[in-house]
């Protein structure tokens, strides 16, 4: 059993324990990011035969695999690990999830096999849920069983890289392929590699883990009988307990979850979505900031061991609540002046009916806003305009105005046949044009075939009025690279990257100290996977629904601001520090 | 913890390189969901990837 006291080198067994464990859940991590990371491949190959009603159903099942699920996981595995051991029950996770991703990689598509097939993916990607679901306790707790006592908190950090370096060696995997084959045959069949390779990670993983012994405090405590029989109903059937897993959700993982998709994920949607910056650009900019930060999940975890995890776990929450404000601010500045400049002077405003205006919270991605309040709320938000709002009569429908200029969100047939004669001119201008500029011809030929749709002229000509009256106002229509401040972008980035690292670097020490042998693996598992897969999961889709609402694209930031500050609230009046709490003394 | 440190910067180096050469094809997004239909990008990483599945 690891001792009390101890301050020394790492042992080899300590070095191998960290090793298997991290090396472990940095392929469990790859396994699942490879999915989102070719969904739209994966769309194309196995979605794209349904009809819309199925399709909203997959969609709605695609993402409850990958979020919703995660905390049942938790339960079963964790349930798992505190009866039977450790050891093997993050076996049982890893050959889960490694072999749920081959399989996906040899799975017939629907020309193949029809319906059969997006079936069978929606399985193999419920398993993954689930198999992450139990995985990290497992890492965590394995790894925090054998640390010294003064060390659990640098020895856990290591398994909190292994998120982002499992993203970085999916996004590897991925182009490496797409390099070898080509575009097209990636795209047919090559795109089954990347989830093909992962069995050779499997058996690395699985040969190590194999070798591995048993965590000493499970086995000493499963040599003297005293494994709980009911973890489930210790864990969350006693209140003395279940006040802990409470405890440590809406005062720990929460907060620090927020915290993380924010500067892992949201940043980049910000930049892209928001900020209109390129793409390849953008993903310089943020993979730069996560490899900057990354050395510093170990670095907090280690401090955590010298002052406590609760001052690093608040001061992160809390400097996430005073500074998310001026730093995405600053981001904009940074990343797109113009666009800064003209939300500074230009005044849009939305009048409509609210009877007609919709909270536009849509995590699958398929529900349709279709009001003319909701349609013009959407078309600014992805424009990034900041608008106000004015009441309008009942039954009236949206109108924008941006400055003086007044756009009906409702077209009529007579704006459509107005915008095609103008369109149709304008290909007739190209065509005269001396030399003709064939990329002009073929933009005007494309406007005049979308206003000839029925189904999408009504959009086009709402887009060209809206899209004229915002460049006339100054909005860009994409953040011009000559005037992006690349390295403080990259500052920006780097520091919501180590708000990361603060918050989550010494938490899986924490939430192992919280909780008696017995039924740590349960008890820890179910409050980080509800914080992580839940608060953190839907912070995109919420985070949107408020920018369309409010109209102002910081608003989203309202949503981990305010997790962030509950959890430092309450894990401040509530949670006590833990780095001295001797794990094993209720054993 | 020298060569952890020193396999770190060859991992860093070469993820920087994978995503210098992925250009707007990579998407690190990792856990996106369906959220595509709000938004109009300029250039965006691997669309649909957040219509995830």
């Amino acid at each position: 059993m690891a001792t009390l006291d101890v301050n020394r080198p790492m042992t080899t067994e300590e070095k191998k324990v960290i090793f298997a464990s991290s090396l472990g859940t940095v392929f469990e991590w790859y396994d699942f990011y490879l999915y989102g990371s070719l969904a739209a491949i994966i769309a194309k190959q196995f979605f794209s035969g349904l009809d819309e009603g199925s399709a909203f159903i997959f969609a709605l099942l695609a993402f409850a695999a990958g979020f919703i699920v995660r905390p049942f996981g938790a339960i079963f595995f964790g349930r798992l690990g505190d009866m039977i051991g450790r050891k093997y029950t993050f076996l049982v996770t890893i050959l889960i999830m490694g072999l749920s991703t081959f399989i996906v990689g040899i799975l017939p598509n629907y020309a193949s096999i029809g319906v059969a097939a997006p079936v069978i993916l929606i399985c193999l990607r419920l398993l993954q849920g689930l198999a992450l679901g139990g995985e990290y306790g497992g890492a965590a707790t394995y790894v925090a069983e054998h640390a010294p006592h003064d060390k659990r908190g640098a020895y856990t950090s290591w398994i909190q890289t292994t998120a982002t370096l499992g993203l970085f060696l999916s996004l590897m995997v991925i182009l490496g392929t797409r390099t070898v084959l080509g575009e097209a045959d990636f795209a047919e069949w090559g795109w089954r590699v990347p989830f093909i390779v992962s069995i050779a990670l499997l058996a690395v993983s699985v040969y190590i883990r194999l070798s591995m012994n048993e965590s000493p405090a499970f086995a000493k405590m499963k040599a003297e009988g005293k494994t709980s029989k009911a973890p489930l109903s210790e864990s969350f059937g006693q209140w003395k307990n279940l006040k802990i897993v409470i405890l440590a959700l809406i005062g720990l993982t929460a907060g620090q979850a927020v915290v993380w998709y924010s500067g892992q994920f949201y940043a980049l949607f910000f930049l892209t979505q928001s900020l209109k910056v390129n793409g390849a650009d953008a993903n310089i900019f943020v993979a730069v900031s996560l490899l900057i930060g990354t050395p510093f999940f170990i670095v907090f975890g280690a401090l955590s061991d010298k002052i406590g995890r609760k001052p690093i776990i608040m001061l992160g929450c809390l400097l996430a609540v005073l500074t998310y404000f001026p730093v995405f601010e600053a981001l904009t500045k940074a990343a797109n002046p113009a666009l800064y400049e003209a939300q500074q002077k230009s005044q849009v405003v939305v009048t409509a009916d609210p009877a007609e205006c919709s909270f536009q919270f849509n995590p699958t991605g398929t529900v349709k806003f279709t009001s003319s309040c909701d349609v013009a709320k959407q078309k600014l938000a992805a424009s990034s305009v900041s608008y106000s709002n004015v009441v309008a009569p009942a039954g009236t429908k949206a109108t924008i105005k941006v400055g003086e200029t007044v756009i009906n969100v409702a077209v009529t047939e007579e704006d459509i046949a107005a915008a095609k004669e103008a369109a149709e001119k304008k290909v007739a201008d190209a065509k005269a044009a001396t030399p003709v500029d064939d990329k002009a011809v073929a933009a005007a030929e494309a406007s005049v075939k979308a206003l000839s749709d029925p189904k999408k002229s009504k959009d086009a000509v709402l887009t060209a009025n809206l899209s004229a009256a915002l460049k006339a106002a100054g909005y860009p229509a994409k953040a011009d690279p000559a005037r992006v401040d690349s390295v403080k972008v990259v500052l920006i980035l780097t520091y919501l990257v180590i708000l990361v690292t603060m918050v989550y670097g010494p938490i899986a020490a924490m939430l192992v100290e919280m909780f008696p042998t017995r039924i740590r693996y349960t008890s820890m598992s179910l409050p980080y996977h509800i914080g992580n897969g839940w608060f953190g999961g839907l912070l995109p889709t919420t985070a949107f629904a408020i920018v369309a609402q409010t109209g102002d694209m910081y608003n989203g930031l309202w949503y981990p601001i305010i997790v962030a500050g509950m959890t430092f609230v309450i894990g401040m009046l509530f949670i006590k520090e833990t780095k001295d709490v001797d794990i094993y003394e209720h054993d | 913890m020298l060569k952890i440190f020193i396999g770190f910067v060859v991992f860093a180096a070469l993820a920087l390189f994978v995503i210098m050469k992925g250009g707007n094809s990579l998407d690190m997004g990792g856990e996106k969901h369906g959220d595509t239909s709000h938004t109009e990008p300029a250039s965006a990483p691997v669309k649909a990837a957040s219509n995830t599945p």
